[in-house]
């Protein structure tokens, strides 16, 4: 019996190691697909999260890894279905997605009759590309979220109208300011051509989201970003691949503890027979 | 009155009042849209794979629907009450989605009807076994019929696991009284979950050599396979896809030792993962069948197959324990208050107010503050915070578990002294005497 314990203990402190050996061996650079269907990826600097087709949120969601704190996810911009249209038809509601990966591209194809998409996300070192192909000219409606950003391009939002237009370009800059973290972050979206209107709108003490219109077949939006003020790093939820090991010996030396100096054998259902 | 009809009536009391107000809407969802589709004359498994295909296709991963997948008797102990339902609300939805991790609408009043009579099957087989019970031990059935964990996983959460204990357990009695066909035909019913497949080698074993009981065995069990025989025929790949190709890879979780995999976000290193605990279940099953399988009692040898499956099993759901509960009451090795851990287990993965939907979506006002408090849960649960506590019991419980197993083990006699009828029947026969 002896050894089946020790078999036992050596098993589940062993398991508790495999997140770690994951994140470390595995889970780097390639995009890797979630029991729900949805799918991310890690790079040295940047978490995407693609989310699955049945929810319009977080397509995708960058998120940037300050290099104080890596195993923390500031998310940057997020893209959003629900609220994005092409020729007037919504990207979550009026559109057949399928989701497919290799290792490094992620690609997701909108259909309905006449029309076919391709929404490309590819990674590199320094930044996050979200590529929009169509098969003929469309009219793009695409908006993207933060929660919530200080200035866009050095405006701010005192006495904005909601939408304000600003002028068009191919950089978007915006700060932001990370509660998490207590820290300042700023964010460029470089756009490949220049649309036909950038919009931004006020919310609170910032900006909640930019929406870019474009009449083109393609758009690809280059996404980057960085945590420039580190402030205080707390707990992360990639900080749990490091605490289970530690959990995992716990429980165990307080099994082994409660075994050898415990109530041994102590029958608890004889008593009813009293 | 009777003691023993005392114990049984209150339990039916308690878990009468309960049931129509609370409900896992997932799971009580699955059991009431299943319940329709087959009143309907649907096949249920062509629905879930259809569905399956549909999900694997839009993500191109391993994913499936988790909707039905039992076993095909199942449902038929659900449809006549919800049948009985219809003729009283008519045949509208009244249960509308909640498949995870979406929400239900209820229409009111019908769905706490509904909820209602989607749940007398599972208080019926709880009141069974506090029935039964009572016939060993009067104490024992008091605990199981008061058990908080066995009142919520019954009639809060609307799981059926009761179904399973109480076919288990006269399994197990009609075995030791060698009503052999009996035995056999009440195992093949507590496959209702398919988590008690692995105590048909046990049987086998203990009847090994006794041609004509092994043979009545079988006979009896080969009823509770006519089912599984017509969806193989009618329908083999969608039956098998989603009784084996589910079943079998799922990914590992529950209340166990392997609640890391959810911060390992990989479904298919996850699968692959996954096949270490399905070896070393496969491999534990067998030395405990071959080594103690005749040389326990009868209800030491099920428990100890069923929790060493329980310790090394990929999945081990919150409810999987309420199967056993009546047998580890009836067995003086084991420590019954092991249901303490999946207890507390269900708060840490659904929130408590998860499970009165039914209360809760009565009221806009009250539908705001689950809105609110869900909000706050979810920040939890994203920062990782209920992650911790969560692989902790896992573990702890797998740890009980072990030691109940070692401690079963321990009873084992040497080879040759095997004696079919249970010790722990023949005392529990000797106390009811007295």
């Amino acid at each position: 019996m002896k050894s089946l314990t020790t078999f036992f203990i050596v098993y589940v402190i062993a398991l508790s190691f495999i997140p770690i050996v994951h994140q470390m061996f595995i889970a780097q650079s390639s995009w890797r697909g979630y029991g729900t269907g949805a799918y991310a990826y890690q790079s040295p600097s940047y978490f995407v999260l693609f989310n699955d087709p049945y929810d319009g949120s977080s397509k995708p969601n960058i998120h940037v890894n300050p290099s104080f704190a890596p195993n923390d996810r500031i998310s940057i911009v997020e893209f959003s279905d629900w609220t994005s249209y092409v020729d007037g038809y919504n990207l979550f509601n009026d559109f057949n997605v399928t989701i497919r990966a290799s290792s490094k591209l992620l690609d997701t194809t909108y259909t309905r009759p006449g029309l076919v998409l391709h929404k490309l996300v590819d990674l590199s070192s320094s930044a996050v590309q979200v590529k929009i192909i169509a098969n003929k000219e469309v009219n793009a409606h695409i908006e993207m979220w933060k929660w919530i950003m200080t200035s866009v391009n050095g405006m701010t939002s005192v006495n904005a109208p909601k939408p304000t237009v600003i002028p068009t370009s191919t950089s978007i800059n915006f700060t932001f300011n990370d509660q998490s973290l207590n820290a300042i972050g700023l964010g460029e979206i470089s756009l490949s051509r220049v649309p036909t209107q950038i919009g931004v709108w006020p919310f609170e003490s910032g900006f909640n989201r930019v929406t870019v219109d474009f009449i083109n077949s393609e758009m690809t939006f280059t996404v980057s970003g960085s945590i420039t003020e580190p402030g205080q790093v707390g707990w992360t939820y990639g900080d749990l691949p490091y605490v289970l090991p530690i959990i995992a010996i716990t429980v165990v030396a307080v099994y082994l503890l409660v075994e050898r100096y415990g109530q041994k054998n102590k029958d608890h259902t004889r008593r009813s027979h009293r | 009155m009777d003691k023993r009809i005392k114990i049984t009536l209150a339990a039916l009391i308690v878990r009468l009042v309960i049931a129509p107000f609370f409900m896992h809407a997932g799971d009580l969802g699955t059991i009431y849209e299943s319940s329709a589709i087959a009143l309907n004359g649907g096949n249920l498994y062509n629905y879930v794979y259809q569905q399956t295909l549909q999900m694997q296709s839009a993500t191109g991963l391993p994913v499936f629907f988790e909707g039905y997948a039992y076993h095909p008797l199942l449902i038929y102990f659900f449809v006549p009450f919800y049948w009985i339902y219809t003729l009283i609300a008519g045949p509208s939805s009244v249960i509308i989605g909640g498949h995870f991790p979406n929400l239900p609408v209820l229409v009111y009043p019908w769905a706490l009807i509904a909820i209602f009579m989607m749940k007398v099957p599972i208080i019926l087989a709880d009141v069974a076994v506090v029935y039964v019970l009572s016939g060993f031990d009067l104490k024992k059935a008091e605990i199981y019929a008061f058990c908080p964990y066995i009142i919520f996983i019954s009639v809060v959460w609307g799981m059926f696991d009761a179904i399973v204990a109480i076919f288990l357990l006269l399994s197990y009695i009609t075995f030791s009284k060698t009503s052999y066909t009996l035995s056999g035909l009440t195992y093949g019913l507590s496959l209702t979950k398919l988590y008690t497949v692995v105590l048909f080698p046990l049987y086998v074993i203990r009847l090994w050599g006794k041609w004509k009981e092994l043979g009545q065995f079988l006979l009896g069990f080969s009823i509770t396979l006519i089912p599984v025989l017509y969806y193989l025929i009618v329908s083999p790949v969608a039956f098998l896809n989603v009784i084996v190709g589910f079943q079998g890879s799922r990914v590992m979780g529950g209340v166990n030792l392997y609640n890391f995999v959810w911060i390992i976000p990989d479904v298919r290193f996850d699968l692959l993962l996954s096949m270490i605990p399905s070896i070393l279940l496969v491999i534990s099953v067998a030395i405990i069948v071959l080594r103690y399988g005749r040389r326990l009692p009868l209800v030491e040898a099920i428990l100890a197959v069923m929790l060493v499956s329980f310790v090394f099993g990929k999945v081990l759901n919150e409810q999987f324990l309420v199967s056993i509960f009546p047998l580890i009451l009836l067995c003086r090795e084991c420590d019954y208050r092991l249901w303490v851990a999946p207890f507390a287990f269900i708060f840490l993965r659904s929130p408590f107010y998860y499970f009165a939907i039914p209360i809760l979506w009565a009221s806009p006002y009250f539908y705001d503050l689950y809105l609110q408090a869900d909000t706050l849960w979810m920040h939890l649960q994203t920062a990782g915070y209920l992650m911790i506590p969560m692989y902790a019991v896992g573990i702890a419980f797998s740890m009980l578990l072990l030691w109940n197993l070692i401690q079963v083990l321990k009873v084992s006699r040497p080879v040759g002294a095997e004696n079919t009828r249970s010790r722990s029947l023949s005392r529990a026969v000797r106390i009811r005497r007295k």
